[in-house]
């Protein structure tokens, strides 16, 4: 069966849709300060400008500091907030949006922003010859979105079918410049333009920054749009930064450590290790950075069985009880303890209570208890058939299985305590630490037991992650692109989320989506451990800092990021 | 000449070999870079095809081995741009920091060797051998991390910023320090074998001072040793410094092969054992001529 690789998809694992406010220890601020420059870190190396080609973390910020999009989702409140549409009305059907452009915004080459860039934008997106990796992002039910422009300031939306979150789609497309790259879309390069030689210092943006110098290895410079179109609450145009540097750095050692340094302000991808925080700590403790607890992080890992293929000899890999009882018999606040060093905290389902509005408490939870975990073995007969202290099968074949991690880090270290605790209960387990592209090799070709792994969430909204849930999803990680749901509860998870997609009251929603939960708790296609608590430190220069949960953390909002030593910091 | 026609042929053959070799690797490791595309089947398959990973896995090497025969080395999947530009610019950088921390070493290392040699006993003597035990016996890559450690907390230099020569430093020196003590101990025992030459004893027993007999002439004759495994030490150097580099965030082939690997950009893996390869063949080069412009013996042995 052909399979994608979904493990670098952005998940949305239906969490708070609105997050309180963060509790940062900065308690002293001075206001914005206008101009400076403020200096990032990068974790790996760019490949490209392009998001509609590069679905990287690192082409993620620069479009977050480059790029804008109709309409936003405010990280913060998870409102949607008009953008580049400045408004928009709908159609009684719920399925029709006609909206109005800013008039006034301009492309930072200084070429006025138009309709006709709107529909450039979505001609790209839908190329079925680019694939781009945002275009399943921009379609319900696997359609597309139709758009129309009337005139050269208004966008008619029309969605194929019923989608509650509405317009929040639009949040995840980029508005380009038709007159910049309708040449290369047309010739076929498309993919090429905005390269790394090609795009600095030509790239026509309408976020607040442009790319002006790339260094292979060492950094991108951006500097402020002079056309950028927002000003602050004051009437001031923003963005109050005059430069924003990003430093690429080969890890989050090397990160941390210029931090700590003070060689940098702040990390892009921000959220600190647990064996990071003592270290943070103590630099707020002497003044030098800001730690701001963001609250449960949204995206836990996840260990999954193989529940595709078959297994004659080992079958009882794909009983629910077996997975049950893995669920008893991991003790999730050692985890938390050992692995996590306190901050985390244990879960039993892909949504957590850092997801404040879409989280049910009613999902089954599943304590520490390996007895009731050998009773539910046993009922399936495993057994210690020759009092060793281990289960063995009917056939008197150890019971055994294998996890597929990622080596030299948090993930391999949570496997090990699994291990360990699975031994306890009877079960062996060899922990399989590979890279990334070799679990993807063996999770698309089925040769595996189980995988831990994780995924990395993009909006708190369930109907934004269809691919996870329904049973035909390429992201429906354990048994992925069912031409039919292969389960009876697959089957009722498939129906109660097009029903919650379509249902236009937030109630019924998050009731039908509860339900939803309760079936995958029960069912545990996916065992889910700990949610690590996200933590964020900045450089005490940084100010405008409004850390969220969801990525980017920090630099979501970066036309009101500003440094509060401003221009009369020393040039780095 | 035809000496070092010959070991110019042999570097090149080196670094085809190396390169084909990383290259065939790379492709039969499980996974592939369009894994990287996301979770939608239709975009990692386009990526698939745009990249060639669609083809036979000997159609690939083929196709590459031709373009190589060109100096072609294909192009980076990740950057969408040429190898050698992707190669080349990091290059510089290695080949910066490796020339660095060789003259670095050589200056430490050969003169502290000649002290140690040179004398029986004393505090200095005992110093230096013992920082050299201690060095020696440090992997590279443990030194990086102490002088990182050492630069974050007391600031001597900076670890990230603009390439310059603070920034040189901290690489510079965790690469450099193993081997100016490995540099050390080989001089200390050339020097004590010179020492032993009938010709040096005898110059001793004539009255000729034995400081001028170590500088001027036991040192000359100690060269040949060093130089001899002077091409090993180089190679060395740019295998070590690929550790140093992705620990002290260093821009060059080091840290460039691990982001390669990673993602499994193949054409970009080859391209980098390539260069790392030619560095190896053309400090053996080097050496090689070195030492037989010093011992004439060496080319005639060879021929």
């Amino acid at each position: 069966m052909p399979r994608a690789l979904a493990c670098a998809l952005l998940l949305t694992l239906g969490t708070a849709c609105r997050s309180s406010a963060p509790s940062s220890d900065d308690a002293k601020t001075t206001g914005p300060v206008r101009g400076g420059t403020l200096v990032a870190s990068l974790r790996s190396e760019p490949r490209s400008f392009n998001r509609y080609v590069d679905n990287s973390a690192a082409a993620d910020t620069t479009d977050a500091l480059t790029q804008a999009r109709l309409v936003r989702i405010n990280r913060r409140t998870d409102e949607l907030e008009p953008w580049l549409a400045e408004r928009w009305t709908s159609a009684p059907d719920g399925r029709t949006f006609t909206l109005t452009l800013r008039p006034g915004v301009a492309f930072s080459d200084g070429t006025p922003l138009s309709s006709a860039d709107v529909l450039f934008s979505f001609a790209v997106v839908y190329d079925p010859k680019l694939q781009s990796p945002l275009a399943s992002g921009l379609r319900v039910q696997g359609k597309p979105l139709q758009v129309s422009a009337p005139d050269a300031s208004t966008v008619v939306v029309t969605l194929p079918a019923a989608f509650s979150p509405g317009l929040r789609l639009l949040d995840n497309l980029p508005i380009i410049p038709r007159h910049q790259l309708e040449p290369a879309f047309k010739a076929g390069t498309f993919g090429d333009a905005w390269g790394l030689t090609n795009g600095p210092g030509r790239m026509a943006g309408l976020g607040p920054f442009v790319v002006s110098d790339y260094v292979p290895g060492q950094r991108v410079t951006l500097t402020r749009n002079p056309h950028y179109w927002r000003k602050d609450a004051s009437g001031a145009p923003l963005p109050y930064l005059d430069r924003v540097v990003l430093e690429i750095a080969s890890g989050q050692d090397a990160e941390v450590q210029r931090l700590e340094a003070g060689s940098i302000d702040l990390m892009s991808q921000a959220d600190l290790r647990p064996q990071d925080y003592a270290t943070m700590k103590r630099l707020r403790d002497r003044g030098a950075v800001t730690l701001t607890d963001v609250g449960t992080g949204v995206d836990p890992n996840v260990l999954w069985f193989n529940l595709a293929t078959t297994q004659p000899s080992r079958g009882y890999l794909q009983k629910q009880e077996f997975r049950q009882a893995i669920a008893y018999a991991v003790d999730r606040d050692a985890i938390v303890n050992s692995v996590y060093l306190g901050a985390a905290v244990p879960v039993y389902g892909p949504v957590t209570p850092g997801n404040r509005l879409w989280y049910s408490e009613n999902a089954p939870k599943y304590p520490h208890d390996v007895a009731r975990a050998r009773t539910l073995l046993a009922g399936i007969g495993l057994i210690d058939r020759n009092g060793d202290g281990m289960l063995d099968d009917q056939s008197g074949a150890p019971v055994r299985f294998s996890i597929l991690t990622q080596g030299g880090n948090i993930r391999a270290q949570t496997a090990t305590v699994i291990q360990e605790q699975l031994r306890q209960a009877g079960i062996a387990v060899d922990v399989v630490p590979l890279d990334f592209p070799s679990i993807a090799q063996r999770w698309m070709s089925g040769s595996y037991d189980s995988i831990y792994y994780g995924f990395q969430a993009s909006a708190m909204d369930p109907a934004m992650n269809l691919d996870f849930w329904l049973s035909s999803g390429s992201a429906h990680v354990w048994h992925p692109e069912q031409g039919s749901p292969a389960t009876a509860w697959e089957r009722r998870i498939d129906e109660l989320m097009q029903q919650q997609i379509a249902a236009p009251r937030i109630d019924d929603r998050k009731r039908l989506f509860a339900e939803v939960q309760k079936i995958f708790g029960e069912n545990l296609p996916g065992l889910y451990f700990v949610a690590p608590k996200v933590s964020i430190a900045t450089h005490l220069r940084v100010g405008g800092a409004e850390p969220v949960l969801l990525d980017p953390k920090i630099l979501w909002n970066p036309d009101t990021l500003y440094v509060k030593d401003g221009a009369s910091a020393p040039q780095r | 000449m035809r000496f070092v026609l010959r070991r110019l042929f042999a570097a090149l053959l080196l670094v085809f070999v190396v390169a084909s070799g990383s290259l065939l690797l790379a492709q039969i490791a499980p996974g592939d870079y369009a894994a990287q595309m996301g979770g939608n089947p239709a975009v990692q398959a386009a990526e698939r095809h745009r990249l060639g990973l669609d083809r036979p896995l000997v159609e690939q090497y083929t196709t590459w081995l031709r373009r190589s025969l060109t100096l072609d080395l294909g192009d980076s999947f990740q950057y969408r741009r040429p190898v050698l530009d992707v190669v080349g610019e990091r290059a510089r950088n290695t080949a910066i920091l490796a020339l660095v921390s060789l003259v670095l070493a050589t200056t430490i290392g050969i003169p502290c060797g000649i002290l140690t040699g040179s004398r029986r006993g004393g505090l200095l003597v005992r110093l230096i051998r013992a920082a050299s035990l201690m060095l020696v016996s440090v992997p590279p890559l443990i030194t990086s991390i102490l002088l990182v450690t050492v630069a974050v907390r007391t600031g001597f230099a900076p670890i990230s910023g603009r390439l310059s020569g603070a920034r040189l430093i901290v690489p510079a020196l965790a690469l450099a320090l193993p081997l100016a003590a490995t540099l050390e101990r080989l001089q200390a025992q050339a020097i004590r074998d010179a020492l032993h030459r009938p010709n040096m004893l005898s110059a001793l027993a004539r009255g000729i001072p034995r400081r001028r007999l170590v500088w001027h002439h036991a040192w000359r004759l100690s060269l040949g040793p060093i130089l001899a495994i002077y091409g090993v030490m180089i190679g060395s150097l740019f295998s070590g410094s690929f550790a140093v580099e992705i620990v002290t965030s260093w821009p060059g082939l080091g840290d460039l092969m691990r982001q390669a690997l990673t993602v499994r950009d193949t054409h970009l893996v080859a391209g980098c054992a390539a260069a790392g390869a030619l560095f190896l063949g053309v400090g053996v080069l080097a050496a090689d001529v070195a030492h037989a412009a010093l011992d004439p013996r060496v080319e005639s042995e060879t021929a």
